[in-house]
This record gives C-alpha cells, structure tokens and sequence, in this order.
C-alpha cells in the first residue's frame, strides 16, 4: 500500500497539488494554442488529478527496483515514464475529442495535437521526479527499519542474557548444593568448606562471564569444570566425567553460558535418570572452519522418547539467536542409548578473549 | 512430644534419595532424635519398592527426582502405602504430595527443627490410625490417580510384578484390557498387571493417542491396522500385531473423533 493511501487528509492534500499543477498545465496549454481559459481548464486540470495519481504507481516500480542495483534499475524507471506518460497522453487524446464533440471546447485537430504532444513531453519528467521522491522516501523507510532491528536484536541479546543468567543461578542447583554443605558439615567439615569454595567460584565466574559477548573456550570449560565438581558431591561415582578437548581450540572464542546448561541438562535428564549413572562426554573438535563441540550423556533405556530435551537446549537456541550468530548450529538427538547435544560455531580467535 | 505421655514404639523409618550427601544428612539429623529407628536406606525408586514392601517401614523419607521411578511412582506401585515425607528442592510438587495425603514436605535443604515438625506430624498421623502402617487405608489406585499433575499425560507406566518393577514409556503400550480391579497391558507380546481400573488409567493418557474403544478396551491408535465391519454397529479393531479387539458404537465415534 502507497503511504500516501494511509490518511484521507494525505490523500486530499495531494489531490489539491495536482489540482493546482493542473492550471499551470492550463496556463501553459494556452501559451502554445491560444484559447478560451475555460477549455484550457477543463482540459488540464482532470488530466493533471489524473497524472497525479498514475504516478504513485512509482512506488511499487521504485520498490522492485532498488537504485544499488544500477542501471538496470534507472533503464526500469526510464522505460516506466514512457510508458506512463504515453498511457496518460493517450487517455488524453481521448478526453480531448469528447471534450470537442461533446462541448466544443478545445482547439482543432493540430491544436489538440500540439497538446497531446505537449502533455508527453512533460510527462516523462514529471513521472521521474516521482521516481526520485519515492526512492527517498523507500530510503528514510528503510533507515527506520534498520534502526528498529538493531534496537530489537540489543533487547533480543540483553533478555537472553539475562535469561540464561537465570537458568545458570537455577535455584534447584543452589537449593541442592547447599543441602549437600549442610550433610557435609557434620560428616566431613573440610568438604563442606571445599563445596562452599566451589560454588563461590561458579557463582562468580558466571556472573563474569555473563557480561561479556565472548570469552574463550578455556574460560567456558573452566566454569562447567567448577560445576561438574559440585555435582561430583552430589551425585558421586554415579557421574564420571570424559572429556575430549583438542587443546589448540581453548583459544577460541565462543559466546558464553553456552555449555554449562547443556552439561546441566545431560546430568538432569541423563545421568540422574540412569540407576548406575554414567559419563557425561565433553568434546571440541575443529571440522574446516567450525568449531564442533559436545556434550554426551546416557539415558535410561526406558526413558520415553522425549527425553533430553529441557528448558537449558530451548535457552542455547535463544542464546545463539541472539548472538546472531547465523552460521551457528545446535542438533541434539538421541543415538541408542546416549544423547548427544551437538553445537558448530564459526571458528573465531582472540576477539574480546582476554584472558581474565 | 506430650510431656507425660508413655514414649511411643520407636518409629521405624527409611530414607530413599538417590544423593549420598542428602542420605547423610537424613541419617544424621534422625540419628538424634529419640524413638526414631533407621531401617534401611535406598538409592533408587527400584530398590525403595522392593525394601518397602518388604521391610513395612512405618515413614519414609522420599526423593522425588530419582532414577528409573521418581517418587509418585514408587508411592503408587506400594501397598500398604507407609507415612511419607517427601524430600526435595523442587517446590512445584507440592499440591501433588498433598493429594497422595503426604504426612510433610520438605524442602532441601531444610533445617533439624523443620524435620523434627514433620517427624511430630507423622507421629500424631500414625498414632491416630491407630499403629504402623496405617495411612494404608488409603488405596493405591487412589494415589495413582491423582498424582498426576493436571493437564499433563502420562509418559510411562509403573507395574509391580512381585518384587519386579517395570516401566512401560506409554510408547510401546499396544493395547490396556480392563480385568476386574486390574487393567491388563499389552505391550510387545508381554502383559503386565495393574491394580488400577481401566477408567482411572485411561483418564491419564494422551487422548490423542489412547482411545477407548469400548468399555473393556483402550487402544493405542498407532496400533491399529485397520477397522473392520462384522454387522450392523458390530466392529473390531484390527491391530498390527493382528489382535482383534472389539469397537463399540460409541467407541467408533471417539475413534473418528482423534483419527479425524
């Protein structure tokens, strides 16, 4: 839809203007075939309301033509003002006779000529300078639009921040490790004083991480290290822990709080729900030039179908929209009787990876 | 306690958490409480239902997320059902605890004097019924039904067969045949027993997929093969196993109703 169509004010405003435009075409009609102001007006002033109209056709030809395409897209607008300023004069030459006939009004047949000739020499160029406010008005548009993506994508990224910062500090980890420090401190004092060091340092290093777009490889394991030795307490020889870490990828950036809910997630729907447990497999790899990690975990034979799946896959997903990260990829999948989290990132080095 | 009352029968308890420390913790805590006796101790749903039902405790305390069978599963598999007090640091289960008439819910981690409120409850509760084991009163097939969480199919169903537990993903159930107080499940050539009815099981599963076909029978519709006319309003469900069951009038309209 033309925005000129959006209010009815617009719309009577630039009829006006064409209407006025309308008697400077009378004016100039006369000039070339002298005749009563009368016929002039009643000639020019509906073909200008006319014209007015057929060239907000503009837009939509502007529109499927962008101006960076060149020229092909200016050959397409010129081939358009022909084309319409032709269709205008030709519906022209129509009014002109009946306006003749029917109230001999106008000049001859060479007067209506010279008009008609008239009429599409001006066309051209009026039908241009349409073109040119469209293209303007497509860019102000456009200019608007990409500032409202930009504003999104900044809303989209801080509420994934804080989303995932939430489902860090999952309250069901904090409440079942300080049950773990309570038994601990009867039994076993300087475990306890161990488990409060631990969950300290995961608390910290997470809020860190979370402020930042990217940090390295390293620190990310470094934190679900912290958290695998918290979980170790809890769950004991029931949670072995393998990893397969190509330690030339440690330096490569990744965006943070990506790994640790999905070893989080492998725990709560893996090992926990397998009566022996089982080895949650962290992996890096590098395939070309993505960075391939995992997280592998044992299910329970019986466990239905949907099992795996949680709150902490559905909040990476997010994550990695948000960090626009397009060429980014998480699969996930069950594969008899593991279930694999699969994540391929674009490989990247250094940027924002200081080490802290 | 009364002060002056005669000291009760030593309370016989089990703890059943899949979590070493949070045993720990339950072992210290009841260690120093007066009249309580720790009868055992298990590490998963599977253990708890065989060691329940065979050592009779008169309370335990119950996990809820544990492997294989969570901890409605293990309360529904049991009869006589014990006391309970459930144990947990997840709050959300809360209203079911209360429908399977839990005597206390803690949450992790909670404190010496909370659990000593709930070892108090569990003994006026007891004591009421009139000795051990008496919240027994309460039916299984009961609790099975209601601890479910509103709104949300089953997704695996627990049998007991003696001192053998199963878990069936409702997946691969076939076909459920009401037998008197008992629902049959056919699952993959086996058939296991439920005490339950068949109305109350029913009621639990994915409507879409599990379909009463006739007062007897709920099928899993990926099961069947095709639906054959013998009279007038007179059907059978063929399945793909090549059972026959059944199809009632009004169970073929709830089948045209899901099959659309």
């Amino acid at each position: 839809m033309h925005p000129l169509f959006a209010r009815g004010q617009r719309i009577a405003l630039y009829a006006g203007a064409s209407a006025v435009a309308g008697v400077l075409l009378a004016a100039a009609l006369l000039v070339i075939t002298p005749r009563p102001w009368v016929a002039a007006l009643a000639f020019a002033v509906p073909m200008s309301l006319a014209y007015g109209f057929m060239i907000l056709s503009s837009w939509w030809v502007c529109r499927a033509n962008p101006l960076r395409r060149g020229w092909p897209s200016i050959t397409a607008q010129l081939a358009a003002s022909l084309q319409a300023s032709a269709l205008w004069t030709g519906g022209a030459a129509l009014v002109a006779v009946i306006l003749l006939r029917a109230a001999h009004l106008g000049p001859d047949r060479p007067g209506i000529l010279k008009d008609l000739a008239a009429l599409f020499v001006i066309g051209v160029p009026v039908y241009l300078l349409s073109s040119v406010v469209h293209y303007m008005l497509l860019a102000l548009e456009d200019s608007h639009a990409a500032e409202r993506r930009a504003l999104e994508s900044q809303v989209g990224a801080r509420e994934a921040e804080l989303r995932a910062l939430r489902a860090q500090l999952n309250p069901h980890f904090l409440f079942n490790s300080l049950n773990s420090i309570n038994a601990l401190v009867g039994a076993d004092p300087e475990g306890a004083r161990r488990m409060c060091e631990r969950l300290g340092d995961f608390l910290r290093r997470t809020l860190a991480l979370g402020a930042r777009e990217a940090v390295p490889l390293r620190e990310e394991l470094a934190l679900v290290d912290r958290y695998l030795d918290i979980e170790q307490v809890r769950f004991g020889e029931r949670l072995r822990v393998e990893r397969a870490v190509d330690p030339a990828l440690l330096d490569c950036t990744v965006p943070p709080l990506l790994l640790q809910p999905l070893v989080e997630n492998a725990i709560k729907h893996g090992v926990q729900n397998v009566l022996e447990g089982g080895a949650v497999s962290l992996g890096a790899s590098r395939e070309g030039e993505t960075l391939v990690l995992t997280v592998e975990n044992p299910i329970a034979a019986d466990a239905p179908a949907r099992a795996g799946e949680g709150v902490g896959l559905e909040n990476v997903r997010r994550r990695l929209a948000a960090f626009g990260a397009r060429a980014a990829r998480l699969t996930a999948g069950r594969i008899e009787d593991r279930y694999r989290v699969k994540l391929e990132l674009p490989m990247t080095h250094g940027a924002g990876g200081a080490d802290a | 306690m009364v002060p002056g009352a005669p000291m009760p029968e030593a309370l016989r308890v089990m703890i059943v958490d899949d979590e070493v420390p949070a045993r720990a913790l339950l072992r210290e805590y009841l260690g120093a409480e007066a009249g309580i006796t720790v009868i055992g101790e298990c590490a998963n749903g599977f253990e708890a239902v065989k060691a329940i039902s065979e050592q009779r405790p008169d309370l335990v305390f119950l996990d809820i997320q544990m492997p294989r069978l969570d901890g409605f599963e293990v309360l529904e598999l049991l009869d006589p059902v014990p006391g309970v007090i459930f144990c947990t640091a997840y709050d959300e289960h809360a209203l079911r605890a209360f429908e399977v008439h839990a005597v206390d819910y803690l949450l992790k981690p909670f404190s010496r004097e909370r659990l000593a409120e709930g070892l108090a409850r569990a003994r006026e509760r007891l004591g009421a019924a009139g000795g051990s084991a008496a919240p027994a009163a309460l039916a299984p097939m009961a609790l099975a039904a209601s601890a479910r969480p509103a709104g949300q199919p089953l997704e695996r169903i627990a049998v007991r067969d003696g001192a053998q537990v199963h878990v069936i993903p409702v997946e691969r159930v076939d076909l459920l045949e009401a037998q008197d107080d008992y629902v049959a499940i056919h699952e993959g050539g086996r058939t296991h027993l439920k005490h339950q009815t068949l109305a109350e099981l029913a009621e639990s599963l994915d409507p879409a997929r599990f379909v009463r076909v006739h007062r007897s029978f709920v099928v899993n519709v990926e099961r069947i093969a095709r639906i054959e006319l013998l009279a007038k309003d007179s059907r059978v469900a063929v399945l793909s196993d090549g059972r026959q069951v059944p199809v009632s009038r009004s169970g073929h309209d709830r089948l045209k109703s899901v099959l659309g």
